[in-house]
């Protein structure tokens, strides 16, 4: 059984980082490991900046992740993923969604949103293995634009190092949707899953 | 209502909780009957969590009007020999602390819990109170979770030692704990239900001066006999190592943290560990018996050095030689973490972290000049922010008479639209606590000259905002009042309150109106306006402005999450508005300047509206000077 495996899943209020990370930490339970985890509710939630974090394993205490000790980071916004540089090390591997929410206060001219290059610049120097996809695009293809963090879920798993197992998560997946949303969710899990083993293949 | 996995009858099953959802469970499971709270986080999904199992189980629940309420309804309950709890933020309990203060003397009967669930590093409060003091205050015993699953045992077990010690109890959460996520091992429900009974006994619930002294000492008897138990509860743990020269105190959740760290310097076979749940009372033999063991003490606890106190006069009384650390290596401000706990007992221990915290704070330093700034904004269609858009022109109106160049006052209270503080609305001067809004309007009157415009969401007019009202009716208070009316307790997650119609638990009841509130303290201007219609609205505003004396607006809209929720229930479109291109000066911008909705964005130097998050308000077409943004059809 694996001793330690923390996801930070980071992004803007809205995107789904909740849902992720409770279906995520059900599934884990269900696999037999220990869970611990922490949510942002509340004030940070209305547009503001949202952290979760899922810890798995049989060494696990804190509901947070130590700083250098991520696993693997979801970043369903990138500069929110940019946000939480700290937590890294250099075999964490980041999954990427390349889609920028630019926050209200750079069209006020208050503040700057960093280029794509810039993020990626600084991810890399903090990390080996950063993969990018495009999750709005994949949610698409799936059939509804919401369901971009299935694709991140999806692609979590696609980078091949997560503990819980692949038929747990899908069926957790599938009986928290309703019947007639669970197949564009799953198929949303699918291509993200896809996307990130092709990727993790080149 | 989609009954949540917590409601399983199966003990021994395993399942993830949020923190608040295993305080609902434990309560449950210790056959709670009367379950009072008002919203406010970290502690609102312990009651929501409730009223989703409250007709299965024949649970009372209610959202009170206020935490005085709440927690005095759990009291009569407690004192009928039901079990009952209330739940509340921090703050909450300083609201509560009247009804607390005395209750202590009165015991309980049927068991009684208190849960606050204090907020560290006030992510979504105004400010960082330790409320181990004000149980300390009142006689009350603590119990703080480490975990999940103990935040569950816990609270089950604060009803049997309630009952079991005649005394109420206090579960102290904080926000890692109820805002955490675990695995839980359910224990089994308690079904029993009682019936409450009422029994007459003025010397022991009539607090004349007389029933005071002889109940306090009765108290104090109680809670010595808590005292002397504390030592063998099971929560409290020492482990003690052979010949370890540090011993380490660890408080609450800081236990969680304090395994990780002594983990990580691998200082598993070298450090003695007292694992601390009741601050208050401390497990004073546990404690003396580490102190003798250990040449240097570190205790660990978020917030005050409460425990750190305690412990250094019971060495000072037992005349232990032992160097006590604490808060001179470990911040009193924010929360711990694994990294705090490590670099602290690292340097009590001459051992080396092993990640190099200097080089990722150095990486992080580097990154913050390139970050957006991202603070939590009202959301698009929000009426609070026509609201205060309409309060800003009509007070500047009238300032604008007042001769000398002055300044508006808005003495703001909280809730969703304390944001509006952000630019560019900046529309709100103070935020204390709730209802200090139209206190502080009262106080401002009597000494500076300027309009002045308090202005309060309606769960909070509701819970401590009609005093003052009525205050500045007596007192003769030249305000101005807006009661920003979302129909929601909106910030704490929409829960419903007085005005809404109906309970808790979805059950119809009286709509309580706040124009009729208002008209029956005296208010002599009461009006209620649309705040989405700028125009009229900013005129009623300044109306009641120069008005003489006490004036009210209800400025009425419903919360625009709850009305886009309810029209995609009802598979009704929502028309979102865009810009005219042709007609749109891009070097104006007046739409952004004013309002700052985060639907309104400029993209490659155009003004643009973001279809997906328009919700159609229109409150920008009434701000454009060049008509050129239009609905689409
Ligand atoms: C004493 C106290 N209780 C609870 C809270 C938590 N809290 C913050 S805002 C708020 C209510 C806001 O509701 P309302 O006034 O209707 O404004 P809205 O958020 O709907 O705009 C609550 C309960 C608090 N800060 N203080």
């Amino acid at each position: 059984m694996a001793k330690e495996f923390n996801v930070l899943i980071t992004g803007v209020g809205g995107q789904g980082a909740i849902l992720m990370s409770e279906l995520l930490g059900e599934a884990a339970v269900k696999d037999d490991f220990n869970v611990r985890g922490s949510e942002a509710l509340g004030m940070a939630v209305r547009g503001g900046s949202v952290v979760s974090t899922i810890r798995i394993g049989s060494e696990i205490y804190g509901p947070l992740i130590p700083m250098g000790k991520c696993h693997l980071l979801i970043g369903i916004e990138p500069a929110e993923a940019l946000r939480n540089i700290s937590y890294l090390s250099p075999s964490s591997l980041i999954i990427l969604n390349l889609r920028g929410i630019v926050p209200f206060t750079v069209s006020q001219g208050k503040s700057n949103y960093p280029t794509q290059d810039e993020i990626l610049e600084k991810l890399n120097r903090a990390s080996r293995q950063v993969i990018r996809l495009d999750a709005a695009c994949l949610a698409e293809e799936a059939g509804n634009p919401i369901t971009a963090n299935m694709v991140m879920l999806g692609a979590a798993f696609g980078g091949g190092q997560m503990p819980v197992k692949l038929e747990t998560i899908k069926a957790v997946i599938q009986s928290h949707f309703p019947a007639k949303l669970a197949p564009v969710n799953i198929k949303a899990f699918d291509l993200g899953y896809q996307a990130c083993q092709q990727a993790v293949k080149n | 209502m989609k009954e949540p996995a917590i409601s399983s009858d199966a003990p021994g099953e395993k399942l993830l909780m949020l923190g608040n959802e295993a305080i609902a469970r434990g309560a449950m499971e210790a056959g709670v009957q009367v379950a009072a709270a008002y919203p406010g986080t970290p502690s609102s999904e312990i009651l929501e969590t409730l009223t989703k199992v409250a007709q299965k189980f024949d649970i009372y629940v209610e959202w009170s009007t206020n935490e005085k309420i709440a927690f005095e309804v759990a009291l009569a309950a407690s004192i009928c020999g039901v079990r009952a709890m209330a739940s509340m933020k921090h703050v909450g309990v300083n609201v509560a602390h009247d009804p607390l203060m005395t209750a202590s003397y009165i015991g309980a009967k049927g068991g009684l819990v208190l849960l606050s669930a204090d907020d560290p590093w006030a992510w979504s409060s105004q400010n960082e109170q330790d409320n181990r003091y004000i149980a300390e205050q009142g006689y009350i015993p603590v119990l703080e979770p480490s975990s999940v699953q103990e935040a569950k045992d816990m609270m089950a077990d604060a009803f049997r030692l309630s009952e079991e010690f005649k005394h109420l109890f206090m579960v102290r959460s904080v926000t890692r704990i109820s805002h955490g996520r675990g695995d839980v091992v359910l224990g089994e429900i308690t079904r029993e239900r009682r019936k409450g009974s009422f029994k007459k006994d003025r010397s022991w619930l009539v607090y004349t001066p007389v029933a005071a002294r002889k109940n306090r000492l009765l108290m104090i008897e109680r809670f010595e006999r808590i005292r002397q138990a504390v030592d063998t509860l099971p929560y409290n743990r020492l482990k003690l190592v052979d010949r370890a020269r540090l011993g380490i105190i660890a408080c609450g959740l800081s236990y969680s943290y304090t395994l990780e760290a002594i983990k990580w310097l691998e200082l598993e076979e070298r450090v003695s560990v007292l694992k601390i749940s009741t601050p208050h009372p401390l497990p004073q033999e546990l404690v003396k018996k580490l102190l003798k063991s250990a040449a240097e003490i570190i205790i660990v606890e978020e917030l005050e050095p409460f425990v750190e106190n305690k412990v250094k006069a019971i060495a000072g009384e037992a005349n232990i030689p032992v160097k006590i650390h604490g808060k001179n290596l470990l911040p009193v401000i924010g929360e711990l973490s694994t990294r705090k706990v490590t670099e602290a007992i690292a340097r009590l221990t001459n051992s080396k972290p092993p990640v190099n915290f200097t080089k990722l704070d150095k990486l992080s330093e580097e990154t913050a000049p390139i970050l957006p700034w991202r603070p939590p904004t009202l959301c698009p269609g929000c009426a609070h922010r026509a609201a205060l858009y309409a309060i800003n022109s009509a007070a500047q109106r009238v300032a604008r008479d007042y001769g000398k160049p002055t300044e508006p006052i808005y003495p703001g209270d909280i809730g969703c639209y304390t944001l509006g503080y952000l630019p560019p609305l900046e529309a709100v001067d103070t935020t204390i606590c709730m209802g200090a809004s139209i206190g502080i309007a009262n106080g401002l009157a009597h000494v500076v000259a300027a309009p002045i415009i308090a202005h309060i969401g309606d769960s909070t007019f509701f819970h401590s905002g009609i005093p003052p009202l009525i205050n500045a009716v007596y007192n003769k208070a030249n305000i101005t009042v807006a009661i920003l009316d979302n129909s929601a307790t909106a910030m704490t997650g929409f829960q419903p309150h007085p005005g809404i119609g109906h309970t808790a638990t979805g059950e119809e009841t009286t709509s309580v109106k706040i124009e009729d509130i208002a008209r029956a303290c005296g208010v002599k201007f009461v009006k209620v306006a649309d705040p989405l219609d700028l125009k009229k609205a900013a005129d009623v505003l300044e109306k009641a402005i120069r008005f003489e004396g006490p004036s009210v607006v209800v400025l009425r809209s419903p919360c625009a999450i709850i009305e886009q929720r309810e029209k995609r229930q009802r598979g009704e479109k929502t028309i979102p508005y865009y810009i005219d291109q042709d007609k749109c000066n891009e070097k104006c911008g007046a739409c952004i300047k004013l309002l700052g909705c985060p639907a309104i964005v400029k993209e490659n130097g155009k003004t643009i509206i973001d279809g997906p998050l328009c919700t159609g308000c229109g409150i920008c077409v009434q701000v454009c000077p060049h008509n050129a943004i239009l609905q689409e059809s």
